[in-house]
Order: structure tokens, then sequence, then C-alpha cells
């Protein structure tokens, strides 16, 4: 198995690492995802710009976090440094012509030449960001003193997952509302304060309904929709030579288990992958209040007797309703494993096939 | 051509004395050396560029390394600088109905994920420094390698200059002998004393190159001696910026999981606690960066100034020589001249006062 570096961390060398990039890459396109999930051409840049054809050597490993099976924060930071420092370094490196001249002359000239082409490579692309935040003006309503937001935080996850959270919100101003959005004085642009970054941020790894219920909560806020997209976690395994690489520590969910249980059988087939992609809605326009996500059933199912009755008084409070979903990539081999743990769920999810 | 004593060897006035390489003068020479030179030169500005950047990295290295104790004293509870106001405001957070105003702001996550990649991005910056200073190293062992093909030169043209001019001497004294033969004012003392004329021009001309060839070897060797120096220097360098880099993105990529450890941490105490040992991690790093950058502000104070110091010094003394033998060639030239002018006066004194005597 691929050995666990550090806390969390596991270390993918070739031929492996070619493989997981390929495999990941391909199923972000087949996961077809839309606005509501992290956007897909970055991460599969970031994705392609980890790989040994675009660094040509310079790298030795990835780093994969054990329990997402996702590229980890140093992975995601590793290529936007890279592009960020090549940058300036292309200045001084020489011409790509002369580098290859005295490729033969010295290792250090071989070296630099690969680092050239992958610098240059680097500029051409969007990478994926660790962090994103964007506040966008939807409506300015100067007569009501209230505009309408639409607040998007991207992130890398603690848990390893890549997260987009989108919230739909008004806000209106007086003297006891809290600031969240400010506008400028053409009342155009909006830039979200410290304040609302820092509440979105912290609570980005809740559920929807959690984040809905804390902003909604707040003087002069109206939030229409929360809504979250995930990519992962990623279960992969990768046969090697005399031992078969996988996520280390994929946890303690139902399809987790079964993916572990299967993994005696996975490991006589050729690398297998399963790519969870989760979404999350709290808003005021959902018809009706379902979880069609094995992993995450409603939270009111899930309180005992005794909860019941404050969740039911603070749902009266807030008019939104709840849906959740999740779709999966999978190999061929693991897609039977999916479809199992879905259907002893009780859920129709849309399992689409890896190739 | 009247007949001379047989026992002369006049071979070595028609002779055409090979020297190999382009032809040497005062000026060839100073020009190579000043190319050479200019190879050097390059190497220490590209080391005094690499010197500027340090200072730059280094004060930003401070700066960060200063936030990140920040934070970690924050956490320690040895950090009170928020004063009276930024208390009050934590023990408000705990009164329900006032919790939006006593909102608490940034994301310590966040902070932690944007001085995370602030990170990453100097020591990447440091690592950079390696291929240059790689470069650099082989540029300068193909420059070593040039001046021992022009030491090799030298010398052997100093050697046969020296051969020469043994033998141009060894004429010239043999022609004196064979004059004290021959009677005052004969066509045979006029032969011999335009033969060793003649010889004593080639001995001044090639006594000149032989000067200046071995001159350019001892600048070669010296040149030699100070490229190697650069070398060891830059070498020296590389070797150590290596090893603190790789040390520091070791350290870097280990703070990366404790940092996104932080956020599922439920417990206040396990998140304080993950949050002290990712930041002392980092700090580590950014500490260990931060000792190459002020060793490596040793090494330039020690060596590259050193270095400029000795070559301006190598200049002085190239000059000096040159200057020498410009003064020295000036100097035979103009002996040269007033024998010219005392032997035609004297000849014209000569003319003056007796019978012309027939040619």
């Amino acid at each position: 198995m691929s050995e666990v570096a550090a806390l969390q961390t596991q270390a993918l060398r070739e031929p492996q690492v070619t493989t997981y990039l390929g495999a990941l890459g391909r199923a972000l396109a087949a996961g077809r995802t839309n606005k509501a999930f992290p956007d897909r051409k970055p991460l599969e840049a970031t994705l392609h710009a980890l790989g040994r054809e675009m660094h040509l050597g310079l790298y030795d490993e990835i780093y994969v976090d054990s329990r997402s099976g996702m590229p980890n924060l140093a992975s995601f930071t590793r290529v936007l440094s890279d592009r960020t420092v090549g940058l300036e370094s292309l200045s001084r490196l020489g011409t790509q012509a002369e580098l290859d001249a005295r490729r033969e002359e010295a290792e250090v000239f071989a070296r630099m030449g690969r680092k050239r082409r992958y610098f240059e490579a680097l500029q051409t692309l969007e990478l994926a960001p660790v962090d994103h935040h964007r506040v966008l003006l939807r409506r300015h309503d100067p007569g009501q003193s209230r505009a309408s937001f639409r607040v998007e935080l991207t992130k890398l996850l603690a848990d390893g997952c890549y997260v987009r959270v989108v919230i739909e919100l008004w806000q209106r101003a007086s003297m006891w509302a809290h600031e969240l959005v400010r506008l400028d004085a053409a009342g155009e642009v909006a830039e979200g304060t410290e304040a609302l970054r820092g509440t979105v941020y912290r609570f980005a790894s809740y559920d929807a309904e959690t984040l809905f219920v804390r902003l909604h909560e707040l003087e002069g806020v109206t939030v229409e929709r929360v809504q979250r997209g995930m990519i992962g976690p990623v279960l992969w395994s990768i046969p090697g030579e005399n031992t078969l690489h996988r996520v280390a520590t994929p946890g303690g969910s139902v399809i987790a288990r079964a993916w572990s249980e299967a993994l005696p059988e996975l490991a006589a087939a050729p690398a297998q992958l399963v790519v969870m992609f989760s979404s999350d809605i709290a808003a005021i326009d959902v018809r009706d209040e379902v979880s069609n996500d094995p992993l995450s059933p409603l939270l009111g199912s899930q309180l005992r007797d005794a909860e019941q009755a404050r969740y039911r008084i603070l749902r009266e409070r807030h008019p939104f309703k709840v849906y959740k979903d999740r779709k999966f990539v999978a190999t061929d081999a693991s897609k039977p494993v999916i479809e199992r743990v879905c259907a002893a769920a009780g859920t129709k999810n849309l399992v689409y096939r890896l190739v | 051509m009247p007949e001379t004593a047989s026992q002369l060897n006049l071979g070595a006035l028609d002779r055409q004395v090979a020297y190999s390489g382009e032809g040497i003068s005062v000026r060839s020479l100073e020009e190579n050396i000043s190319a050479e030179r200019d190879t050097q030169n390059g190497k220490v500005d590209e080391l005094k560029i690499l010197r500027e950047r340090n200072v730059a990295i280094q004060t930003a290295l401070a700066d960060e390394v200063g936030k990140l104790r920040k934070f970690s004293d924050y956490l320690d509870g040895s950090a009170t600088q928020g004063g009276i106001w930024a208390g009050f405001k934590e023990l408000v957070s705990y009164i329900p109905g006032f919790r939006n105003i006593a909102m608490s702001k940034r994301s310590i996550e966040e902070l932690l994920k944007q001085q995370y990649q602030i990170s990453s991005r100097r020591v990447k910056e440091a690592a950079e420094y390696v291929d240059t200073l790689g470069r650099s190293e082989q540029d300068l062992y193909k420059e070593i390698d040039r001046i021992n093909g022009k030491i090799l030169e030298m010398a052997k043209n100093e050697s046969t200059a020296v051969d020469f001019v043994l033998e141009l001497k060894a004429l010239v004294d043999a022609i004196e002998s064979e004059k004290q033969t021959a009677e005052a004012g004969s066509i045979a003392f006029r032969d011999l004393e335009a033969k060793q004329d003649k010889a004593r021009a080639l001995l001044a001309q090639h006594s000149a190159n032989l000067q200046l060839y071995a001159a350019a070897e001892e600048r070669y060797v010296s040149l030699k001696d100070n490229t190697r120096k650069l070398v060891e220097t830059i070498r020296n360098l590389r070797q150590d910026i290596s090893q603190y880099t790789t040390a520091a993105s070791i350290k870097l990529d280990m703070a990366s999981a404790q940092i996104q450890a932080i956020g599922t941490a439920a417990d206040a105490a396990v998140v304080m606690l993950e949050l002290k040992r990712s930041l002392d991690v980092m700090t580590e790093s950014m500490n260990a960066t931060t000792q190459f950058v002020s060793d490596t502000q040793v090494f330039f104070r020690r060596n590259l100034d050193t270095l400029i110091h000795e070559l301006e010094t190598f200049d002085q003394t190239t000059t000096q020589v040159l200057d020498a033998n410009i003064a020295e060639s000036r100097r035979i030239e103009d002996e040269r001249i007033a024998a010219a002018i005392d032997k035609a006066r004297k000849h014209k004194q000569h003319a003056g006062g007796g019978a012309a005597t027939p040619a």
C-alpha cells in the first residue's frame, strides 16, 4: 500500500501516480458536474499539472489525503506555488534552445530544461484554488435599503473533500443589522465583510441546513438558498507489483465499509475508482424535503424523540426545505458495490461508468 | 653580400619563429584577460543579485515567522495585546442575543492556509537558487578548462621564446667577438655591425614576447585560482541551500496535514493543540529557511567581498605589469633611436672631416 507519510497523508509514486491522476481526471469529466460544484476545468488542470507528463520528472511523488482519497493541501499548493515562482524564474532560466543544447553537459542543464518547459506550460493553465471567495450583487433595491447577493466559496475542506458553497441572501441596511456585504459607492460592486467570510468559511464543512439557520438568524439577513456541491471522497485501489495500493483510511461510512469488504475481489481487477459527487440544498424554493443520499439522511430522521420537538420549532421559524443527493462515477468492478449500498438505503442514485 | 667568418650561425636572423595561437601584444593580452574577467564578473554579479534577493527574502521571512509566533502566543494565552475591547467582545459572545455584535472575524484555518501557501512560495523561491548556482558552477568549470588551455599555450610559447632569445643573445655576443677581429670601418666590420643590429632588433622583439608570455602565463594562473575559489564558493552555497530547502519542504508537507486536521477537531482543546502543533511546525520550517538565509549572508560577506577585492587587486597587478612592459618597450625603442642618431652624427662628422670611403 502507498505509505502513510504523515498525519492523514499518503505518498503516491509512479507508476501509481499516473494511473491515479488519469482515472480521477476522467471521473471528473464523467461526473457531469454543474455550477453547484467546484469548477471542473481548473481541478482537471491541477490534476494534469501534478502528473509526470507535465513536470517531466521534477517530482517523485504526490500527496493524497488518506481519508478522502483526493490530492491534499500540499499537492494543491505545489502547483500553485510553482506557477507563481515559475513566472519569475522564466526570465532567469535562459532560452529553451540554450538549455537543450547544453543538456548533455551536466545534469543541472537537463533539469533546468525540463523546469522551463514545466513552468511555461503552467502559465497557460488556470489551476484549482485552495480557497476562493466571491460575492456577486444580484439585485439592489435602494428604496427599501436592501440588496440581494450571491456568495460563493470554493474550499478544500479539512476532511480532504473539495466543496463549493453558494449562498443567496438579502441584506437590509440598518443600524442594528449586521453587515455581511458591502457595496461600493456606485452601488454596483459587492464585497463580503470579514465577518461573512469567516462565518461561511468556518461552516463550509457543515450541511446546508446548519448554514442556512446560522445565517438566517442574523439581524437584517434573509437567506433564500444555501447550496453545497462536494467532490469526494474518492475510493481508489491500484494493483502494484506485490501489493495493492489503496486509500488508507476511507472511514466508517456504509460505502467505505462495503468497499473495504470488497477489496479482496477488487485486488484481482485492474485499477478501481469510485468518485462521489454530493449536493445538499436548503432553500425556500425546494418543493419536497427529501434525501436521495445514502450517506446523509435528513437530520429530522436521525433525531431522538426528545429532540424532535425542538427541531420542529426551529424549522417552523425558517421557511426552507432540504434536498440531498449523491451521484457516483465508478469503474466496472466497483459499480455493483455502490449499487448494492444505494439499494439497501432505498435511494435511486446515478452511477456513471468510468471507462 | 661580403663574406663573414664561417663560425657564426646566422640562421636565426632569417628564421620565422612560430608561436601558437594568435600573436601576442600588450593590447591583445589585455583584451584576452579582460574577456576572461568579464565572465568572472558576470558570475560575481549573479551572486550579488542573489545576495540582494536573499536580503528581501530574509525580511519577508522574518515578518512571516513573526506572524506565526503571534498566532502561537495567542494560543499559549501569552498574547493579550487585544486589550480590554478584544476581551469584552469575547465575553459578550457568550451572552444570548448579543452574538451578532461579538461575531468573530477571520477563520484561523483560512489564515493558516494562506500563511502555508506564502511559506511554500518562499521555500520554492529559495530552492530556485540551487539550479541557478548549479548552472554558474558548470559555466565556471568550462572557464577553468579554457584558462588551462591558455596557460598551456603561453607556457609553450614562453619556452619557444626562451630558446630563441638565448640563441639570439649568443649570436649577438659571437658577432661582437667577431667584430674585434675585423678592421674598424671596414666593409666586413660594417656587415658585422648590420647583422648585429638585426640580431639585437630580433632580440628586443622576442625578449618582449618572452616577457609578455611569462606575464600572461602568471596572470592566467592567477585567474584560474580566482575562478576555482568562485566555483568552490558557489558549490558550497548550492549544497547548503539544497539541504535547507529540502528540510523546509518536508516540514511544510507535514504542516499541511495538520492544518487540514484543525477543522475536523470538535473539542476546542484538541483544535488548539493541533493548531499550536501546525504553527510550531511551520515556524520551524520558516526558521530553517531563515537560518539558511542568514548563513548564506555570512558566505556572501566572507567570500564575495574578498573575491571582488582580489579580482580588483589582480586587475591592478595586471595593469602594472603591462604598463611596465610598455615602458620597457619604449625605453628600448628610445635607446635604439638614440643609438641610430648617435651613429648618424658620428658618420656625418667622419664624412665631413675625412675622405669618403667607397661603399
